[in-house]
């Protein structure tokens, strides 16, 4: 694979591609650490300091690369984006008039994407509009008694608001160009960067338990990351053969048409589900009493739901992902759909009979390969709470080495060196040519 | 001051839109110049003019024209033009050459003298010393525009030839030789497909390409450029054929097989497996061995349940003849993929013709790809600039007309049933056939050129009919068109490239009676897939400034919508008048949409066929350039003797070195032949259930490289290896190597076809498909 970098850095080419999307990169880390104007930078470093990370900032945060609790220009990330993204996507099944957009093709591919623009930036005003009514409150660092914003008059929040939304756009702007010019997914690139950023500070954090820890802490991310990957490329080929052709005398099949079956077939989708529902109970328990006489089922949720060393959150926690990873499979893969489909295009897997064998055969496949799935979701999402010890009450999701985090960087990554190594091929041949 | 003005506007234009085409203006100068050169070149005598042309000639090799030989060459251009063929060329078409010479794709309004801008760009490109191909779309343009343009291509010194279906080798040698070749994409790409056969450097036709000018070209790039040509050779005949054929016409429809809604899917039951297993003497079917018997009695099936006769095809002469839907021609040139066409034949109970396999195929796309100055011009080209950006890296300019436009598109006329639709045309008809006005009407194939010929006979109005039947006496037809009071029912034949003059050969005087009845009236009978289709009809009507109008007659019965929109033509609230009419907005947005999504299927494919064929063709470059070798020098032998000394001395012994180095080449050639062969077959295979590896969240795309590649890197090695085989062992004699004797046989006979349009369904189909039953589950 270092040979596949060496050799992408030597094609101009790609080398080009490749600089450009690190330039993006550093001028987005670069406004993530830029405070908006207003903003005391002496009073937030203090502030976050203290901050005892909980509940919903938490994923957004890891999504902003720790932007928001810096309240930096960049405070909101990519996450509008992908709100707004989705959004839209769920639209096209809602409105007639997005539904018929999609289907006409770019023209109306493009249209979409504008509308995705528009809403992404009132998402970003909603959002940067709720962050600075937090912020001047107190509220966002509750444990805090330094005003993060001194000025509070209309006009500097005004200010702030704009600029966090023009943030947002700029944002918007580098992941669009990124994907059109440089590699890989520029949303995915950037959620990539901001995760990847923390990992020095959670270092130096690590750091401060000793070297001893620190030596033995960098292995075992080591080795946590390689299973990753390793897992994650893990495939269950089932072969199937087309007979719609005459083809050549040889006759092919096996090798290389196959379809594809993986071993984490869900991704990450589940442990999102997992922790967001998890949360659920601590939310409502917020809500529903003052915090100094709590009622039973409140002193129960806050003892050992809340409390991620507690074994009774691990085990709701690791229970919960292994249901929607089953769920999820569920939903995103019919088996029934599928060989409905192979019967109508005429593939079959050999040896099995079109449609009702094949969908039986891969209902039975897919059960079987979806289980040591979701234990291994399972594992590496609890794996940051054993550790919390090491690196603090309430940082599971930021831990560098598990979790979330985890699996989307080696997501992500996994993703854009197949595609640095499929344009390497081409340019090689073009290359050839020349 | 003004022409600055304007380039602001249309610069700002562009950079609010940018895929808006550019216009002429930066070459308004240069052709403002030539004007003023007019007067001198007029003075000149016709071998003077002659000479001044071939003095530009005197040139470097690559060097093209500098501003002021651009300037000379507009002069004498317009000079030749006029005295040629009594037209002196407009300033706009003499800008429109400039930025073909420029290498920009030009639009340019019907009427505008496409043809000869065409031709001055070309001799232009040969005057620079370039060899220039000029595109046509069919052979029958490509002759009649090369007789009509040599006279001016005479004066200009530039030598000319045209190439069509007929022509032996020896007289496309002879054309390819001349300055500029008048050729159709599919000649040229035959002869490039059958070049590649050949195993001596003196059976070699095409010369090496330079510069293609494509007339039509969004026709020629965009809609035809996904269909491939092959080239094929047949192999030995497979008697259990004929039990197959015989099995599958036994099978009942509904117990033994099923068609899916849209009739493009056909499958076994359960019950039909058996019942084919239970007759080819039990058999597994599905066994992994036994999947060519499979593909068999699939492709079979298909021919006997999915195509008809005399709708999908006809019988003439003892042959199998497919009709082109969109056109409505027979489509001489064109068979059925993969075994389809035969399994048809069988069906038949007609001799096999084209059993054979793929020895190689290649697109328009491709084809076009080769040549390193593209240019084209057309007059729908504006609507796909961005396309033709993305694909070819081409510009495009459009021409204003010579003379505004003043013809007057009505908005489309939307009916509720077929039947009301075409009730309100023939009245439409009456009405402006009693002021004498010409019409012509474009019908969306043949047999409903025929129906609604029929029903003008009984409305008793007299009119001609254009299509496949009468394809013989489209020029006569045409030229009659605009005569006062005709009306000519035509498919799409009188689409595209059909110069319809006001009058028709009354000429001039009769031309103003016509013109004041209101000009050519055109009406469609139904949209087309593609908007550029109807505004190809639309043009017939309003050349250089004449009169016209232009209206569709649409339903919601109409195809484009059952296909592609057919939720909407439910929700659509249909209010019609008595006459069926329907005028609130909702269902005319309906056809706009239902055409928007059916250019978006088409759009997908096409990309979707451009981005897996890339690799393909990288590959076939490689591939040819090494055959190229074997084929020039003695790569061949020395490859050989280097693996095999041993077997090359004992030879050398015995024979000539020269008939040994023959050898050795056919040797190579034929294994590399075959390997290649196989690896297009193995591509076919592999593109057919690549789309799977979405299902594990990869990139169908990358894997389709991945396993390509891989394949590919094998195929020069185990070519040497199989040569060195086949050396060691095969008779070699004075006489040459005897290839059949060590059982290596060449197709004994080749044949070139286009592929008609994937009749299995394509990707694009199943995703379309996916998305519109899924919108539908949520619904339900």
């Amino acid at each position: 694979m270092l040979g596949a970098f060496r050799s992408a850095l030597a094609t101009p080419d790609l080398r080009r591609k490749i600089l450009f999307t690190l330039g993006i990169v550093v001028v987005y880390r670069l406004g993530a650490t830029l405070p908006a104007p207003g903003v005391s930078f002496a009073n937030v470093k203090k502030c976050a300091a203290a901050v005892d990370q909980q509940g919903i900032y938490q994923l957004i945060n890891l999504f902003s690369g720790g932007a928001l609790l810096q309240l930096s220009i960049f405070a909101l990330g990519i996450m509008p984006y992908i709100t707004a993204s989705i959004i839209i996507q769920l639209l096209t099944v809602v409105i007639p008039r997005f539904e018929q957009l999609k289907k006409e093709g770019q023209g109306g591919q493009n249209k979409l994407t504008q509308y995705t623009r528009y809403l992404t930036i009132a998402l970003a005003i909603l959002q940067s509009t709720g962050v600075v009514a937090l912020a001047t409150r107190g509220q966002l660092f509750p444990n805090c008694q330094d005003p993060v914003i001194p000025e509070q008059g209309t006009f500097n929040l005004i200010v702030l608001v704009v600029t966090m939304t023009a943030g947002t756009g700029v944002i918007m702007w580098l992941g669009e160009i990124i994907t059109e010019k440089g590699i890989g997914n520029g949303m995915s690139i950037l959620i990539f960067t901001g995760i990847a950023a923390r990992i020095p500070a959670e270092g130096s954090n690590i750091w401060t338990k000793g070297p001893l820890t620190f030596t033995a802490i960098c292995l075992v991310g080591l080795a946590i990351i390689a299973s990753v990957v390793f897992v994650e490329q893990g495939q269950r080929r089932i072969p199937v053969q087309y007979a719609k052709r005459m083809i050549g005398r040889r006759m092919y099949g096996g090798t290389s048409t196959y379809l594809p079956l993986k071993v984490n077939q869900a991704g990450v989708i589940p442990v999102i589900f997992a922790s967001s529902l998890l949360y659920l109970p601590d939310l409502v328990s917020r809500l529903a009493g003052s915090s100094t006489t709590p009622s039973g089922w409140q002193r129960f949720v806050q003892t050992y739901l809340s409390q991620q060393s507690s074994w009774v959150h691990i085990l709701a926690y690791f229970a919960l992902i292994i249901f929607f990873t089953y769920f999820y499979v569920g939903i995103t893969f019919n088996p029934d759909e599928r060989a409905d489909e192979m019967k109508k295009f005429g593939g079959f897997i050999p040896g099995i009979r079109p449609g009702r064998p094949t969908s039986e055969y891969l209902k039975f496949v897919l059960g079987r390969i979806t289980l040591p799935g979701s234990i291994y979701l399972g594992i590496i999402a609890i794996l940051p709470n054993m550790f919390l010890d090491i690196t603090g009450q309430g940082q599971n999701q930021n831990f560098p080495f598990g979790g979330t985090a985890v699996l989307i960087m080696v997501g992500v990554g996994l993703d854009t060196v197949k595609q640095i190594e499929s344009q390497l091929m081409q340019r090689n041949y073009e290359g050839f040519l020349r | 001051m003004g022409a600055r003005l304007d380039r602001l506007l249309a610069g700002l234009g562009r950079v609010v839109d940018a895929t808006r085409p550019g216009t002429l203006a930066p070459f308004r100068g240069q052709v403002a110049q030539a004007g003023k050169a007019e007067p001198t070149t007029q003075e000149l005598t016709d071998e003077e003019l002659t000479s001044a042309a071939l003095a530009l000639r005197d040139r470097a090799a690559d060097e093209s024209f500098t501003e002021q030989e651009r300037v000379r060459w507009c002069a004498l251009g317009r000079e030749a033009a006029h005295r040629a063929l009594g037209e002196r060329p407009f300033d706009v078409q003499l800008q429109s050459v400039l930025a073909m010479l420029s290498g920009h794709v030009v639009q340019m309004a019907t009427g505008e003298g496409k043809t000869l801008v065409g031709a001055l760009a070309a001799a232009g490109y040969a005057t620079q010393g370039r060899q220039v191909h000029l595109i046509s779309v069919n052979d029958y343009l490509a002759g009649r525009d090369a007789e009509w343009m040599g006279p001016v291509y005479r004066l200009l010194g530039v030598s000319v030839g045209w190439i069509g279906q007929h022509s032996t080798p020896e007289q496309r040698r002879e054309a390819y030789a001349a300055d500029v070749t008048y050729v159709s994409a599919n000649e040229v790409g035959f002869d490039v497909l059958r070049d590649r056969l050949h195993t001596r450097v003196a059976d070699l036709i095409v010369p090496a390409p330079d510069v293609a000018i494509v007339d039509e070209v969004d026709s020629v790039l965009v809609d035809e450029a996904k269909v491939p040509l092959v080239l094929a050779g047949s192999v030995a005949e497979d008697d259990t054929d004929q039990v197959i054929t015989a099995v599958v016409g036994s099978l009942v429809a509904g117990e033994h097989y099923e068609t899916d809604d849209e009739g493009r899917n056909v499958y076994l039951t359960d019950a039909g497996a058996d019942a084919v297993e239970l007759a080819l003497g039990g058999i597994d079917l599905y066994a992994a061995e036994s999947g060519g018997v499979l593909a068999q009695v699939n492709i079979s099936l298909h021919a006997h349940t999915l195509l008809h006769r005399d709708v999908d095809y006809i019988v003439r002469d003892g042959k199998v003849q497919l009709i082109n839907a969109s056109r409505g021609r027979i489509a001489t040139l064109q068979r059925w993929p993969d075994g389809l066409q035969a399994a048809v034949e069988l069906k038949e109970a007609l001799a096999v013709s084209t059993r054979g396999e793929v020895l190689d195929s290649m697109t328009v796309q491709a084809l076009i790809g080769r040549y390193t100055t593209v240019s084209g011009m057309s007059g729908t080209v504006a609507a796909v600039a961005e396309l033709l950006q993305e694909f070819y890296g081409l510009t495009v300019k459009a021409a204003e007309p010579n003379i505004p436009c003043v013809r007057v598109d009505e908005p489309d006329r939307v009916y509720t049933t077929v039947e009301q639709k075409d009730a309100a045309i023939v009245e439409y008809i009456a009405e402006t056939h009693a002021a004498g006005r010409p019409i012509l009407i474009g019908t969306l194939d043949l047999a409903e050129s025929e129906r609604l010929a029929a029903r003008l006979a009984e409305a008793e109005l007299p009119c001609v009919v254009l299509n496949a039947r009468h394809d013989a006496r489209e020029a006569a037809i045409v030229a009659e068109a605009g005569a006062y009071g005709a009306i000519t029912v035509s498919t799409q034949m009188a689409g595209r490239g059909t110069d319809i003059r006001l009058g028709g050969t009354e000429g001039a005087q009769d031309r103003d009676r016509v013109a004041e009845t209101g000009g050519l009236c055109v009406i469609g009978t139904g949209r087309h897939t593609t908007s550029r289709l109807d505004d190809q009809l639309r043009g017939r009507a309003g050349r250089q400034g004449d009169p016209g109008s232009s209206v569709f007659f649409t339903s919601l019965e109409d195809d484009l919508v059952l296909r592609y929109a057919p939720e909407l033509v439910a929700v659509v609230d249909r209010d019609p008048d008595e006459d069926g009419r329907v005028r609130s907005r909702k269902p005319a947005s309906a056809l706009g949409h239902a055409q928007r999504v059916a250019e978006g299927v088409n759009l997908d494919i096409h990309r979707n066929t451009w981005r897996y064929n890339q690799l393909v063709e990288q590959q076939r470059t490689i591939l040819l350039r090494h055959r190229d070798e074997v084929l020039r020098t003695d790569l061949a032998v020395t490859g050989l003797r280097d693996r095999c000394p041993e077997r090359y001395e004992a030879l050398l012994a015995d024979v000539e070195p020269e008939v040994l180095v023959e050898a050795a080449r056919l040797i190579v050639l034929h294994h590399l032949d075959r390997r290649w062969t196989d690896h297009l077959a193995y591509l076919a295979d592999l593109r057919e259930s690549i789309h799977l590896h979405a299902l594990a969240r990869e990139h169908p795309l990358t894997e389709f490289h991945r396993a390509a590649i891989a394949e590919f890197k094998d195929l020069l090695p185990e070519t040497m290896d199989a040569s060195v085989e086949t050396f060691e062992t095969a008779r070699i004699t004075e006489d040459g190597i005897d290839l059949a004797g060590s059982g290596l046989r060449r197709p004994t006979a080749t044949w070139t076809y286009l592929v008609n349009d994937n009749p299995f369904g394509s990707e694009a189909d199943r995703t379309l498909k996916r998305i519109v039953s899924a919108f539908r589950g949520k619904r339900a």
